[in-house]
């Protein structure tokens, strides 16, 4: 898949999943047409971790793709304790 | 019968007695342990009407047939009672040696009842049972009077106490142990301090009966290790439950300013990471290998241990966003045996009450320093207030008057839990039909109503989600009794319960099997529940009434503009009857009760209560 040129996303990564990526916050470049998986992929975090992605507080389906300016959050799949 | 001791162990406070008393295998069969023996000794033995802190009460610890046997995660216990916060039924677990240790002892059960005529432990060491003064420690915190004890005793035995919020009959106090950490959410210390009733100290030393003992230990010290391996891999317990917080704040579901908020930008500086950063220790209960107790030092340097719940209310709930200081805030409730959710609930709600000119006071939101004398007055009924806060969110409403009922953050007089429902349907039924009130344990379903559904339905498949884990976490880990997180944090698969289960009593039962039995529980609440409030209707079932209130919505966020639909919730609760078997009261129907083997107990209810 061809990829456009970069957009600015910011991304928090929340819970352990933030050990696998090294960081828990930042804004970040990532090329236009950049999905949910493969941002995943982008930061590190091994793909048979369980997650839920958010964009802008709704979750998203991981073939989602990303727009300019989308606040996205990577979490483990919490149970509720 | 094997895997039962067969014995519930039955002491009278007011004569200083007791009995070691025989249990059937029929009985063992049909309600298994834990809260399954403690719902069906309190229906039978306790007549509805009676006043909850008073000597006819019954403080029950309950243990199952994994209780206290080394396999993930066992060591726990079930403290039941009437409940002086709700009225009828009411229980948690905790963490603690007594587990072990009152199994060994040869019981499956403690049965305690009437009133010492002065403050009183009971010492418990296998056929032994001392009633011995604690008025030394009448008076004192639970560390304190864990620290005498421990004195007397060594660290090695199982113990329950009790603080000054149990001593003072504050009806959210707690039964505590600081091997583990606190249970009993709806007053169940309370009860212990009405009985006049400071601790329980357990010693046991004889073997806990099992079909196969050696297949049973090497399944159960294999798979601790393997349990402890897995969170090493996901690393869950590096901030353990804390870790929720910034996912609640980014799916707008975190308390904020009693609930009107549900999200905070200054959320993050009580976040799991924050809390990992902070501690100083690890806490866990008795066999466990994914210990989940974050220490940090509160604003005074005091160790205290924290967890999702007991920040997000105690601190975002409250507008307070320095970690020590909620560290404190929990330090206190720790000590004085107040249970913390209810505590940040009861405190948020007389901050809102008195910012909607429902009340006067000099409590305002973010104000630390008054939160920590505002639980000390509750923790004592020190004075008209402190009396007040210590009755619980639903009677200060009632006497605050000026609509606050809607605002105060309880259903059935138990207070809501950390996720903030504003606009998350199936979590909201979760708290409307949990069995006690509104606790989280039974039943948590964001992550699926975001994931896989959407938010904004109602429908049957969040109804059948709430039962399917009421089945597996308000059922099968309360009765036989262990802790859920290893299957609900680390994916440690369901099917080896039963396998525990089996190993032990040498029988043949299926997870179908468990939940028969968690089926049967849930309605005998519900018996319990109309037993005591026969005009019951569904509306006892509602979350509180400020998540229907359109003027209540979000205005900026994910979920801005909106609110739960109370006709549709109702549409919910009524999906969630429907598959139960209930009528449309939320009262399991006559056949219901048949059909769970319950005829005896629906005759008993039917002398006070209409049953259809």
């Amino acid at each position: 898949m061809r990829l456009g040129p970069d957009m600015k996303i910011q991304i928090k990564i929340i819970g352990p999943l933030m050990y696998a990526a090294g960081f828990s916050e930042k804004e970040m470049d990532v090329p236009a047409g950049t999905t949910v998986d493969g941002l995943t992929v982008l930061i590190g975090i091994p793909k048979e971790r369980p997650r839920i992605v958010t964009r802008n507080g709704a979750a998203v389906s991981p073939d989602g793709a990303l727009a300019e300016g989308d606040k996205i959050a990577v979490s483990p799949i919490y149970s509720g304790g | 019968m094997v895997g039962w001791t067969g014995y519930f162990l039955r002491v009278n406070l007011t004569s200083k007695t007791w009995k070691k008393e025989a249990f059937s295998e029929e009985f063992a069969h049909k309600w298994v342990g834990g809260r399954g023996f403690a719902v069906k000794i309190l229906f039978d033995e306790v007549r509805p009407g009676i006043d909850p802190l008073g000597p006819e009460n019954k403080f029950i610890v309950a243990l199952g047939p994994i209780a206290g046997i080394p396999a993930p995660n066992t060591g726990k216990a079930v403290v039941a009672a009437i409940s002086p916060l709700t009225g009828f039924y009411g229980d948690g677990n905790l963490g603690t040696r007594v587990a072990e240790h009152l199994r060994k002892a040869g019981y499956d059960a403690l049965i305690v009842e009437g009133k010492a005529d002065h403050p009183t432990m009971l010492y418990i060491e296998d056929d032994k049972v001392e009633f011995l003064p604690a008025d030394e420690v009448w008076g004192q915190g639970t560390y304190a009077c864990n620290d005498w004890i421990y004195a007397k005793y060594g660290k090695g035995v199982g113990v329950l106490n009790i603080g000054q919020g149990g001593e003072n009959m504050a009806r959210f106090a707690v039964v505590r142990s600081l091997e583990g950490r606190a249970g009993g959410r709806p007053g169940v210390g309370a009860v212990m301090g009405s009985k006049l009733l400071k601790a329980v100290v357990v010693k046991g030393s004889r073997p806990i009966p099992q079909a196969d003992p050696a297949a049973m230990k090497a399944l159960g010290s294999g798979d601790l290790r393997k349990v402890g391996q897995i969170d090493k891999q996901s690393g869950w317990s590096i901030q353990s439950t804390t870790g929720v917080l910034p996912f609640c704040n980014e799916v707008a579901g975190l308390p904020v300013r009693n609930f009107r908020k549900t999200s905070h930008p200054d959320a993050w500086k009580v976040d799991g990471e924050r809390c990992n950063n902070a501690r100083v220790a690890t806490y866990g209960c008795p066999t466990c290998t994914m210990r989940c107790g974050i220490t940090v030092l509160d604003d005074e340097g005091r160790e205290s241990e924290l967890d999702y719940e007991n920040v997000a209310l105690l601190g975002p709930n409250l507008e307070i966003f320095d970690l020590p200081k909620v560290a404190s805030l929990n330090y206190l409730c720790d000590e004085y045996g107040l249970d913390t959710m209810s505590a940040g609930c009861v405190l948020s709600f007389y901050a809102d009450a008195i910012d909607h000119g429902a009340t006067s006071g000099d409590f305002r939101f973010g104000d630390a320093k008054r939160a920590k004398e505002l639980l000390g007055l509750a923790a004592r009924r020190e004075g008209p207030l402190g009396n007040l806060l210590a009755d619980g969110s639903l009677r200060m409403a009632r006497a605050f008057g000026h609509n606050s009922e809607a605002y105060a953050m309880q259903v059935k007089g138990l207070e809501v839990a950390a996720y903030n429902c504003k606009f998350i349907p199936g979590q909201a039924l979760a708290f409307g039909v949990a069995a006690i009130g509104a606790h989280h344990r039974e039943a948590w379903i964001i992550t699926f109503e975001i994931k896989h559904t959407t938010r904004e339905s109602y429908g049957p498949e969040k109804a059948a989600k709430v039962i399917e884990l009421q089945r597996i976490r308000g059922g099968m880990f309360e009765f036989l009794v262990s802790c859920r997180f290893p299957w609900i944090e680390n994916g440690w698969p369901l099917d080896n319960y039963p396998k525990y289960f089996n190993t032990v009593t040498g029988l043949d039962w299926s997870l179908d099997d468990m939940w028969r039995v968690a089926d049967r529980i849930y309605a005998m609440i519900k018996l319990h529940y109309l037993r005591q409030f026969p005009q019951a209707d569904r509306t006892g079932d509602y979350p509180p009434r400020v998540w229907f209130d359109p003027s209540n919505a979000d205005t900026e966020g994910p979920i801005a503009g909106k609110f739960l639909e109370e006709d549709k919730y109702d549409g919910m609760l009524q999906h969630y009857y429907d598959q139960r078997g209930y009528d449309r009261r939320g009262i399991p129907t006559k056949a219901t009760l048949l059909a769970l083997g319950l005829a005896e107990e629906a005759a008993a209810v039917e002398k006070v209560a209409v049953l259809t």
